[in-house]
């Protein structure tokens, strides 16, 4: 059972940066590397705010602000300064490494003497009596949040508009709405999410180290790609559920591949199974690419 | 359907493997003798880091704990990748191994968060500032179920060795990696040495590799002599750093027994494989019962030694002064290729 | 009213490849216009919408809409007031999402996006209204994705939504081009019921001399950049195809193929 817990609080957690990265990958249609700095960004500043006596709750709107901030500034340079999509975001991602040092004052940041939500929620009786489970249901909790409130996002009539940009942006002009402010939109969004996970992640491990950040991308874009392909033709789920049990995918990969493999053929296995979940779902590039013409 | 169904038999089989893999493991608590299950989680593949590992099971060893005989490792790596580092942790203590060795400061803050729900002790090495990352208090006594070894440069004797071979030099450069935490606190403890040795500390910090060659070229036009510290990004490229020292004739000092090897000066340092060693003791005592990890406060390397080059010190036109060469604990006379 | 004044614009300028495509070009469209605009490829009917709509920027000139300069003004502002179906039919609706989300987002246009609901059920009827009119039975598939609809079928929901809310402008580019034959009639018909019924300043640039005869009260022909015949609602309609075709044989011929 315990593996199963350990995978399932992993995944949950990454699967708050599933849904960030769905909203720009999958909605915007728009590579975001800004996450390998936007999540060990939500780390540093909660590990800041923690060990100056904040309370751990209050870091969860912290961090996703200042995730909102930075993914602004990714769509700030991409949509005014005009760069490439992948170029802002591996811009914001480089200067976010020096901010996260500058946050977190040093490059790591334990938290083992401090109060953290897992720490907190075990002193209420309510919770203490889950025991062990106690961080799976946490993690839940805050992920199951996450999602129903971008779901109810989606329906809105501002969402209808984000979903609209992704898909084509020349009817949001005809709408005679400016696309560029929708896309920053969707990227303040997608990075106030992930560095969200990344303050929840930083909780649960209680440290913050200034290399968390890399390979995010790669974790969230496996995540969204698993859970939307496995579950395409699955219409009663919908897609944000799709990545978050992708998340949980990913991380059993990983586990399976930590438990059976040496530690020299750790990456190879889990790109391996990766790939295995992906030819099964039979994955295709479902989006009309007439679109662009 | 057919997809699906193959996608399900996929899940299964993972989840099964999963399961298969701990119950297999499960051991004949019959025999006579107490068979022991450790779990090593090292943060990446590094020369030291290595070192270390294979010094901890040498020590164990020396305490009559043998890898194959009466002991089981699990070993795991997770390549500088924190998620990594916490899920391997994690997975050792689902294991339910007797004893966590963990190499390297993330390692070691993961392996303890994970192991702090159960009674599992975690062993760390190569933590160059346990009262900084948390896991020991001021005083050196631990925090928790949670004890190890430093390896902390002895920069107080690093500096005196410099001003002894060197005595007019005055501006000592150090290049290190800024998002090193290690690196950080050691530039710092540098500078306070220094000072009071009436010495100057130039330091470079650079952010990954391709910053090196730069960084090298002007801190060189402003220093007598470079210092290193373990820091990784740093010490991987060591011979770029040696080239273009040696081309300007200015000594480049190492800080383990591996840089001195590949043509640093000389060095006042670590022996990782001891340092390793000297855990593989306490972690023996522990598995014994015959100490607690939350009642051992942490070491440092018990003294530090010396290492020269005679080869680096005749291409500069230095001789070591010899009550340093005397007391060497290792002097190499040509300069290794690295590895 | 739309005006064009002096309209300069040149492609990839201070290159070999420097392509001179407007130069002084004059135009006007009066309000209740029906503008049907032919001629060959690269005589600059898709650049001239282009300008008007400022998917493109304008070298020099002046374009006014109603007695106001709006050159400079960003392109998704001048949308306030203009409608638009382009030739390929995905380019007016959203094929990730509903047909009733669709609509709503097209209903909305010109306030605001917020955070109320995204579609409002009291519009539901409305909308059936407005989609049995096309006679596809889109009503009845109001929770379909529009992915999965037919070009001719998209196409029809581009010309709604285009509509949908107050407009005075239309511009339609070759919006039945990439539709069979049959369809093309249909959206064509269901274009210039649309267009009486609001009263819509339109321009239509369109391949189908047929369409372009039959429909609207003034006739363009453009080439190189130029308007070489204007044709208003009386000449029109003494004009035939064969006319037209004339015409453009005899451009050919000067062009050299």
């Amino acid at each position: 059972m315990s593996f199963a817990i350990s995978i399932l609080e992993q995944g949950l957690i990454y699967g708050i940066l599933a849904l960030g990265v769905y909203i720009t990958y999958k909605i915007l249609d728009f590579p975001d590397l800004t996450v390998d700095g936007s999540f060990p960004l939500g780390a540093a500043i909660t590990a800041m705010l923690i060990t100056k006596g904040v309370s751990p709750y209050l870091t969860i709107p912290i961090s996703f602000a200042i995730g909102v901030v930075a993914g602004i500034c990714t769509g700030v340079i991409h949509v005014k300064l005009k760069v490439r999509d992948l170029l802002s975001g591996i811009i914001m991602m480089t200067a976010l490494w020096t901010i996260n040092l500058y946050i977190a004052g040093t490059a790591n940041v334990p938290l083992f003497a401090q109060k953290t939500i897992f720490s907190l929620a075990s002193e209420n009786t309510l919770f203490a009596k889950m025991g062990t489970y106690i961080t799976v249901v946490i993690s839940l909790v805050v992920v199951v949040i996450c999602k129903i409130l971008l779901d109810l996002y989606l329906k809105t009539k501002s969402g209808f508009l984000l979903r609209a940009v992704g898909d084509n942006d020349v009817l949001v002009t005809s709408l005679a709405k400016d696309q560029g402010n929708i896309k920053i939109l969707g990227l303040a969004l997608s990075n106030g999410l992930v560095a969200l996970a990344g303050c929840i992640f930083c909780q649960e491990e209680r440290v913050f180290e200034i290399s968390m950040g890399t390979g995010t991308i790669v974790i969230g874009l496996a995540s969204v790609i698993i859970g939307t392909s496995l579950f395409k033709k699955a219409s009663f789920m919908k897609a944000t559920t799709a990545v978050i049990i992708g998340s949980i995918i990913y991380k059993l990969c990983v586990a399976v591949a930590i438990r059976n493999f040496s530690p020299q053929a750790m990456k190879l296995i889990t790109a391996v199974l990766f790939l295995i979940v992906l030819i099964i779902s039979g994955r295709k590039k479902t989006k009309a690419n007439g679109m662009k013409a | 359907m057919k997809k699906k169904l193959l996608c399900g038999i996929l899940s299964v089989g993972m989840v099964m493997t999963l399961l298969v893999g701990c119950s297999s493991k499960k051991d004949d608590t019959g025999s006579k003798e107490k068979e022991y299950k450790i779990g090593i989680t090292q943060f990446a593949e590094h020369g030291s880091l290595d070192n270390c590992r294979e010094g901890f099971l040498k020590g164990l060893k020396e305490e009559g704990i043998e890898e194959g005989k009466n002991l089981k490792v699990e070993y795991k790596n997770s390549a500088a990748d924190m998620s990594l580092s916490g899920q391997i942790a994690d997975d050792l203590v689902n294991s339910k191994v007797d004893l966590i060795c963990a190499i390297a400061t993330p390692s070691a803050q993961t392996a303890y968060n994970a192991a702090m729900k159960t009674d599992i002790p975690v062993v760390y090495t190569a933590v160059t500032d346990p009262v900084a990352a948390a896991l020991a208090k001021d005083d050196g006594t631990s925090v928790g179920n949670v004890t190890g070894t430093s390896d902390k440069l002895p920069i107080k004797e690093q500096l005196e060795m410099m001003h002894e071979i060197l005595p007019k030099a005055k501006n000592i450069g150090i290049m290190y990696t800024t998002s090193e935490a290690n690196s950080v606190s050691a530039i710092k403890e540098y500078k306070k040495y220094a000072k009071e040795m009436d010495l100057n500390i130039v330091e470079a910090g650079i952010a990954q590799t391709s910053d090196i060659s730069l960084a090298c070229d002007g801190l060189l036009t402003k220093v007598d002599c470079l210092t290193n510290l373990t820091d990784n990004t740093v010490v991987s490229s060591l011979p770029t750093i040696l080239d273009k020292a040696n081309k300007k004739n200015i000594p480049v000092f190492g800080s383990e027994i591996e840089q001195v090897k590949i043509g640093c000066l000389a060095a006042e340092g670590l022996e990782y494989t001891d340092l390793g060693i000297q855990t593989g003791k306490m972690a023996a005592k522990i598995l014994k019962g015959e100490a607690k990890a939350s009642e051992m406060k942490f070491e440092t390397i018990t003294k530090p030694g010396f290492y020269g080059n005679t080869e680096v010190a005749k291409n500069l036109g230095i001789t070591l002064p010899e009550n340093l060469t005397k007391n060497a604990v290792d002097m190499f006379d040509k300069i290794e290729a690295s590895k | 009213m739309i005006e064009l004044q002096n309209i300069e614009k040149y492609y990839n300028p201070g290159t070999v490849n420097e392509m001179g495509l407007f130069h002084d070009f004059n135009f006007t469209v009066n309000d209740g216009d029906f503008v049907s605009v032919i001629g060959s490829n690269g005589s600059g009917k898709t650049s001239m919408l282009n300008l008007i709509c400022g998917s493109i920027p304008l070298d020099s000139g002046k374009i006014i809409i109603n007695g106001k300069d709006i050159s400079k003004m960003k392109e998704y502002k001048r949308y306030y007031k203009i409608g638009r179906v382009y030739q390929n039919p995905s380019m007016g609706t959203c094929p990730t999402m509903t047909i009733l989300e669709n609509m709503s987002l097209a209903d909305n246009k010109g306030k605001i996006y917020g955070l109320s609901k995204g579609s409002d059920k009291k519009r539901v009827t409305f909308y059936r209204e407005q989609l049995s009119r096309l006679g596809l039975g889109l009503e009845d598939k109001m929770d379909n994705l529009v992915g999965q609809l037919s070009g001719g079928q998209r196409q029809a929901m581009a010309l709604l939504m285009s509509t949908m809310t107050p407009i005075e402008f239309l511009i339609l580019d070759e919006h039945t081009a990439a539709l069979d034959p049959k369809t093309a009639d249909i959206i064509m018909e269901l274009t210039d019921e649309i267009v009486r019924e609001k009263n819509l300043t339109t321009i239509m640039v369109t391949h189908n001399l047929r369409y372009a005869v039959d429909y609207g009260n003034r006739l363009v022909m453009m080439h190189e950049g130029k308007a070489i015949m204007d044709k208003n609602e009386q000449e029109k309609k003494e004009t035939s195809i064969d006319d037209i075709l004339d015409r453009f044989n005899q451009i050919s011929i000067e062009v050299g193929n």
